[in-house]
């Protein structure tokens, strides 16, 4: 623990912190780094029991740690309030990810958040809210290709017509904290990583293809990745709610020298295992995607609206990424390389599950 | 132009919406949800303008002529009674109700007033589903059904349906009598209503906990049931549902004197099944060759109901609304029987009641020590359904 740091920080570290979503993929590293950072009062939020044995065991390293296990369902009022009870900070992970219909997306991100928000305004120890967001929130579509996408870049206005309920969940999810923090004054951040990876088995983000067709359909070409380890994601998630002077700020989460989507593919490809993919063209994938856009509206969706130019400018425009907010502003660096990042990931993959 | 409210805000309210967005004559006025919240994103995303968190504020100031009911099946009973209450025609999803003298209170209500109700078991509207009802009227089957099968299955993996169901001890599905297969075999039971005759047929169910589920620590779920029905040894039917089998079928089979039927709703098609042999080898020879033709012939009609943009997933509920809205307007009769909804209510009620009373027999003879989780549930009582 560093005393200096902690002097800095909006709480003390025995101040109750709560954490939600706290057993899945980012939130159990988020977990680590508070223990790592000398917190020792962790509220663990999740839903199942499953993965929760894990966090214990995080725990047993950090004596004198208190790490309470809250099971619960963000859709039951009295269960936010018994997690919100208290709390100096709260990370709000829980999200409804991998639903593809929008009511439940919206059910499991939106109106659990709202409930939790709630729950914080009766809070008066709450000295930020951070919301993980996501970069998929973004339009990508004002600017010319290769800008670079930042903290300033204007999020989608009509996400019903990207066609995905992860976004659609998330741009209304955003909003509702900046609500909560505008009516009731709740402190909040927001917090959107990119393509979050690590060591554990996982497919190549569809930033860089899909293989919805049968071949793989390289999309990407020379575009960046927003590539976040994990652990790296982790720090500035956690700093975010620790620093002063940030209260409704938001910060992309991308690391280091990130690769192109040719380079990432390449490097997949020999490290974890050959397959045939097809490179399509930027002026061929936009055709392609207006193509059916256009029959999705016209047969009044017998076409899902799973692709189209909306899609394809949040994921397939070239763009450029910083995390220069991030560095200014909280003081993060990545911890951990983008090349050593992917060769654990790589390792995973090759492995078949976790490899942490 | 008809108004239409939808009652209840969640993932079928979509395909709803999406579906009575595509009819002519059909406007969504109102949505209504308990949580307000999921009304305004259905509001959002289709343009409805009135948005309700309470049932009877939708229904006084929207005055809808219709509503479709999209709300867990608890609350189907009291809400489909106060739109009838209103004077809408109400269109509710399956399971109709919960329990059967439910059904036969709602068509009851329905009847007195004039008005109309119908329940969602739209694969039945699909359209190899619509043209074996066809075959079947022209005298294909050569007489009355002799025999039945239907299948329903459900796919319900570690990271499907199953993580949510077993890791939330207070889902809605769990609080049904019949839990999960309540909410799911209607569409597979109601299929075989549809050809039965009589209003109490027998009934022996057989149900258990799949191994899968059991290694998740589920002992309560029955998610494998095998059902067999007959009605005064005349026609009979099996019926079965199964979240493990692979493939996980949606097939139909209805076999008469004469010919049989097959619909498979995952391929949509519909095979005929001739009962006449052909002589020596030519049966060998030619009937595979000419079931071949009739598998090539479904999809090419599949292909062309694409190319005119008629091939939506939900196309079964598309004609089912479109049918129920003209029995409205024309003051027709409606599109599903209700002769046909009360004998699946009965049909479920029937196997519940049977997996239950087998359970409690199960935990009577065993001691709680000896209690095998494992057992199978049967049971042959076909009026232990009555509530």
């Amino acid at each position: 623990m560093n005393q200096a740091e902690h002097k800095i920080f909006v709480i003390e570290p025995n101040d109750p912190v709560l954490i939600t979503g706290a057993a899945g993929f980012i939130g159990s590293a988020v977990v680590k780094n508070l223990l790592a950072r000398g917190f020792t009062n962790l509220r663990c939020f999740t839903r199942s029991l499953s993965g929760v044995e894990r966090l214990a065991n995080m725990a047993v390293r950090y004596p004198g740690t208190r790490l309470e296990i809250v099971q619960g369902n963000l859709l039951v009022r009295d269960d936010c309030k018994r997690a919100a009870k208290g709390v100096g900070v709260i990370y709000h992970l829980a999200a409804g990810r991998g639903e593809k219909f929008v009511p439940d997306a919206y059910l499991n991100s939106v109106v659990t958040t709202r409930n939790l928000l709630e729950a914080c305004t009766e809070q008066k120890m709450l000295r930020r809210f951070v919301n993980i967001s996501s970069f998929t929130v973004y339009t990508n579509s004002e600017k010319p290709s290769g800008r670079t996408l930042d903290e300033s870049c204007p999020v989608e206005s009509y996400p019903q017509l990207r066609g995905d309920a992860y976004t659609y969940a998330k741009v209304k999810q955003d909003e509702m904290v900046a609500h909560y923090g505008k009516e009731f004054g709740i402190p909040y951040v927001l917090v959107r990583p990119g393509s979050v990876y690590g060591p554990i088995k996982g497919d190549l983000t569809n930033r860089v293809g899909i293989a919805t067709f049968g071949p793989f359909l390289h999309l990407g070409g020379s575009n960046q990745i927003p590539l976040s380890y994990v652990d790296n994601c982790a720090d500035a998630i956690v700093l975010s709610g620790l620093m002063p002077g940030v209260d409704g700020e938001v910060f992309n989460v991308v690391d280091d020298g990130l690769p192109s989507s040719r380079k990432l593919l390449r490097l997949y490809k020999k490290n974890v295992k050959r397959f045939h993919s097809v490179y399509v063209p930027k002026a061929a994938s936009y055709v392609l995607c207006y193509l059916w856009e256009r029959y999705s509206n016209r047969s009044q969706g017998q076409l899902p609206l799973a692709f189209n130019r909306k899609a394809w400018r949040a994921f397939w425009k070239k763009a450029v990424y910083s995390n220069q907010k991030l560095k200014t502003r909280l003081g993060w660096s990545p911890v951990v390389p983008t090349e050593e990042g992917l060769r654990r990931y790589f390792d995973a993959c090759r492995m078949g599950g976790a490899n942490a | 132009m008809l108004k239409i409210g939808i009652v209840g805000c969640g993932k079928i309210a979509d395909s709803h919406a999406s579906q009575i967005q595509r009819i002519k004559g059909a406007k969504i006025v109102a949505a209504c949800d308990r949580e307000p919240l999921m009304a305004q994103q259905l509001g959002d995303r289709f343009d409805v303008q009135q948005l309700f968190g309470d049932l009877s504020e939708m229904l006084e100031r929207a005055r809808p002529d219709v509503v479709h009911i999209t709300t867990p099946p608890q609350s189907h009973f009291a809400a489909a009674k106060a739109c009838l209450d209103a004077g809408c025609h109400v269109y509710v999803e399956k399971p109709f109700t919960v329990y059967e003298q439910e059904a036969r209170d709602l068509i009851a209500i329905a009847e007195e007033r004039g008005l109309k109700l119908t329940v969602g078991h739209d694969n039945q509207f699909r359209r190899a589903a619509r043209q074996m009802r066809e075959l079947v009227k022209q005298g294909y089957l050569g007489g009355e059904a002799v025999h039945m099968e239907s299948y329903f299955c459900y796919v319900l993996g570690p990271g499907d349906y199953a993580g949510v169901l077993l890791s939330d001890k207070q889902h809605w599905v769990r609080r049904l009598p019949g839990q999960l297969l309540q909410n799911t075999i209607s569409h597979g039971i109601a299929r075989i209503a549809e050809f039965l005759k009589t209003d109490s047929p027998q009934i022996i169910t057989h149900g258990f906990v799949s191994p899968l589920l059991r290694s998740m620590g589920e002992t309560e779920i029955i998610d494998e049931l095998r059902v067999v029905i007959c009605e005064e040894e005349k026609t009979t039917a099996y019926f079965t549902f199964s979240s493990q089998m692979q493939p996980s079928l949606h097939q139909f089979r209805v076999y008469g004197p004469k010919n049989g039927l097959a619909v498979d709703q995952d391929q949509e098609t519909l095979i005929r099944l001739p009962g006449l042999r052909r002589k020596s080898f030519l049966e060998q020879f030619v009937s595979p060759a000419e079931i071949g033709r009739q598998y090539f012939g479904n999809s090419w009609m599949n292909i062309k109901s694409f190319l005119r943009r008629e091939f939506h997933t939900k196309e079964g509920m598309k004609n089912l609304i479109e049918s129920f809205y003209r029995s409205i307007r024309e003051n027709t009769p409606v599109p599903i029987p209700y002769r046909e909804i009360i004998l699946t209510a009965k049909i479920m009620d029937t196997i519940f009641a049977q997996l239950a009373q087998s359970r409690q027999d199960t935990s009577r003879t065993t001691s709680p020590w000896q209690q095998d989780e494992n057992a199978p549930l049967v049971g042959s009582d076909a009026s232990s359904g009555q509530r």
